[in-house]
């Protein structure tokens, strides 16, 4: 049987052959670092929003790469996922976006540290994360076939509108994508005519006071092609 | 207790049931933040309770292996502690750094790196404390009447999560650099040096409640943290795998993750062996409860269940939801906040003279809060399989998935009252116990070495 030396050997042997490797595969990680991290577009902006994203502990509630609380959304795709305009928006007041859900604390941010914080966010969803997050891989509809869908869309003359898709679909869904904050929007032309919904889109609280729909800075061309939009979706 | 100096240990003991009755609270604030019951949104919000619930943790925890090495250390080295009037000092200053990164918090004042969140000039405050205390304990093992394997094991333990937390100080402008050397505090400490500490603190409770050889209790101790340097070091390639770092960590931190519950296992059967060959029945049976338990739960929470979770195939969905919080929970309960109980349940009778683990409440904290924990685990194991499923799987929306797991939370948040009963019987049965005495010297309940 194993004499105490014998362990004691086993220990310290083992502690220093695996130190020396992992110090060298840390090395080799750094050498690598600066190309699978682009560390060329570690602009100015992009370190600016590291410092708010740190400020703020926004890893507090969000989670980036993985890391984090779990209590708030993955983080590190979200440029690609909802669009610069959307997260300009939202961050002026999240719970806006969001009424009645999962609370989040409003930074009341400048429009520039907006910018560095969305320049840190897209820099870090383009790092190589060895393919991570991977892509949903049980197809939705191989579960729902037997039961119909409700929400199939009319076949739509007019395309979607840019910022429809990067602003509106975030609460409402047409067509069986989007979210589900705000009432799905498959019929909405038939209800509403267009003139009411431009109404609707200057100023939602004007039209139902204590609406939770957020007035949304639109200008009045893309105001007018979601309300024609809209009207389409009959 | 044997030499008037461990009487220090009590003070840490004391401030370790202060910050884990705090730590409960902030669980709780965010359980029913879970549940959408975030009332105190404007004034705790998530974020903050989060770190709060964090940190208390590492503090508490710190503190419990503080006060274990000031009641360990004099005994094993059979001498007094170098100097009481620098542990009292070391005491109320790492209390004061503590409070004021809480209140700190509080303020929206930190650094934002999880778990590393206290801010950067309180860091060197920790670094001068920590210093301190083990420049007392080294001085106390160097004038020493005698060497022990426990004792060395103890102090190079101490002494590396003191080196550890250094890496965690440096600013990194590359978010995966900041990941990547995070992980150097956070992996290597709780995965790496902490078990040595681990290792030497159930060494020392195993040589004096089963009255075991010391040098064969002693020889496991080496093997036993052998293989935990053997895994854990490459092992925090499991933290490497998606955060930008080249893809070979996926087979390193796969394999040595994989040999990672052999550490917890060789643990907890060299616990049960050694009690297995005792040779008489020492009277503090809840000490060897707790003893006993922490070498089990932690190979179930640590070993297992981070096993359960590490491969990349299975990393690669799990990674950053509840099913890291799951075995968090178990983990840190199973191997180092029991174990703190276990010396504190083993020194209390020694320093008072009180011997309160005849009555029934030791036992009612055992049991309510381990089975609460359990719960608490099951129930975030059955959100965060979940979750994986709904968010990760069928790509589902973040908010639309929490919204259908929020039940879970009803049960996580009954298993946390089961367990904060339980560790209320515990902070009773402690408070009873009174204050150390001198009457208590030179003599241990019921020691069988």
């Amino acid at each position: 049987m194993l004499s105490k030396s014998q362990a004691r050997a086993f220990f310290l042997g083992g502690t220093f052959l695996f130190s020396a490797i992992f110090v060298f595969l840390t090395i080799d990680s750094v050498r690598q670092n600066d190309t699978r991290t682009n560390a060329q577009n570690l602009t100015e902006d992009v370190l600016k929003g590291k410092e708010i994203w740190e400020k703020n502990n926004c890893m507090g509630c969000h989670t980036l790469l993985g890391e984090g609380a779990y209590y708030a959304p993955d983080l590190t795709k979200v440029v690609e996922r909802r669009g610069v305009s959307w997260i300009d928006v939202f961050l002026d007041d999240p719970q806006a976006m969001f009424p009645g859900e999962r609370k989040m604390v409003k930074y009341n941010f400048t429009k520039e540290e907006k910018g560095q914080v969305i320049a840190f966010l897209d820099w870090v969803g383009k790092i190589d994360a060895n393919g991570w997050p991977p892509k949903p891989n049980i197809p939705v509809d191989s579960i729902a076939t037997a039961v119909p869908s409700q929400t199939t869309a009319n076949v739509v003359k007019v395309a979607q509108p840019e910022k429809f898709s990067q602003l509106c679909v975030a609460c409402h869904a047409v067509g069986g994508k989007g979210g589900n904050v705000g009432p799905a929007l498959d019929h909405v032309g038939s209800k509403f005519d267009a003139d009411y919904l431009n109404r609707w889109l200057i100023d939602p609280q004007a039209i139902k006071p204590g609406t939770n729909m957020p007035k949304l800075p639109l200008s009045d061309t893309e105001r007018k092609d979601i309300v024609t939009y809209l009207s389409a979706l009959k | 207790m044997r030499f008037q100096s461990q009487k220090v240990a009590y003070w840490f003991f004391a401030t370790c049931m202060l910050l884990l009755s705090l730590q409960i609270v902030y669980g709780f604030i965010m359980g029913f933040a879970r549940i959408g019951m975030d009332g105190l949104h404007d004034y705790i919000p998530f974020n903050t309770a989060r770190a709060t619930h964090t940190n208390l943790l590492v503090v508490w925890l710190l503190t419990g292996f503080m006060g274990a090495a000031y009641y360990i250390i004099p005994e094993e080295s059979d001498r007094e502690l170098y100097s009481v009037k620098l542990a009292y000092i070391q005491l109320i200053s790492w209390v004061v750094v503590g409070v004021v990164a809480i209140v700190g918090f509080h303020f929206n004042w930190w650094e934002g790196r999880k778990f590393l969140e206290i801010p950067r000039p309180l860091d060197y405050l920790v670094v001068v404390n920590v210093l301190t205390f083990l420049f007392n304990i080294a001085m106390t093992i160097w004038e020493a009447k005698k060497r022990s394997t426990t004792q060395l094991v103890l102090f190079f333990g101490l002494l590396c999560a003191a080196l550890l937390y250094l890496p965690g100080m440096i600013y990194f402008d590359n978010q995966t650099l900041d990941s990547y050397f995070r992980w150097w505090v956070v992996h290597l400490w709780v995965e790496g040096v902490w078990e040595l500490i681990m290792g030497g603190i159930l060494a020392f409770l195993l040589i004096k409640l089963t009255g075991v050889d010391r040098e064969v209790i002693e020889k496991w101790l080496y093997v036993v943290v052998g293989l935990t340097f053997l895994s854990g070091i490459l092992g925090t390639g499991h933290h490497y795998y998606w955060i930008g770092t080249p893809k070979y960590w996926l087979m390193v931190g796969g394999i040595f993750s994989a040999l990672e519950p052999l550490a917890f296992l060789g643990m907890a059967i060299w616990a049960l062996n050694m009690y297995r060959k005792k040779g008489k029945d020492h009277p503090n049976k809840i000490a060897l409860y707790w003893t006993l338990g922490s070498a089990m739960m932690s190979f179930i929470g640590a070993g297992f269940l981070g096993f359960a979770h590490t491969w990349p195939a299975v990393n690669q969905w799990t990674h950053g939801t509840l099913v890291t919080a799951m075995h968090g929970h178990l983990a840190f309960w199973g191997a180092y906040a029991m174990l703190v109980l276990a010396v504190i349940s083993y020194a209390m009778p020694n320093m008072t003279g009180r011997k309160l683990f005849t009555g029934m409440s030791g036992y009612l904290a055992f049991w309510a809060s381990n089975i609460g924990m359990l719960g608490m685990t099951g129930a975030l194991a059955v959100a965060g399989i979940t979750q994986v499923y709904l968010e990760r799987k069928l790509g589902m929306d973040f908010l639309v998935v929490q919204k259908e797991i929020i039940f879970h939370f009803y049960g996580m948040l009954l298993a946390a009252t089961l367990f904060t009963i339980g560790i209320t019987y515990f902070i009773v049965d402690f408070i009873r116990h009174g204050l150390p005495s001198n009457e208590a010297l030179g003599k241990n309940v019921g020691d069988l070495d």
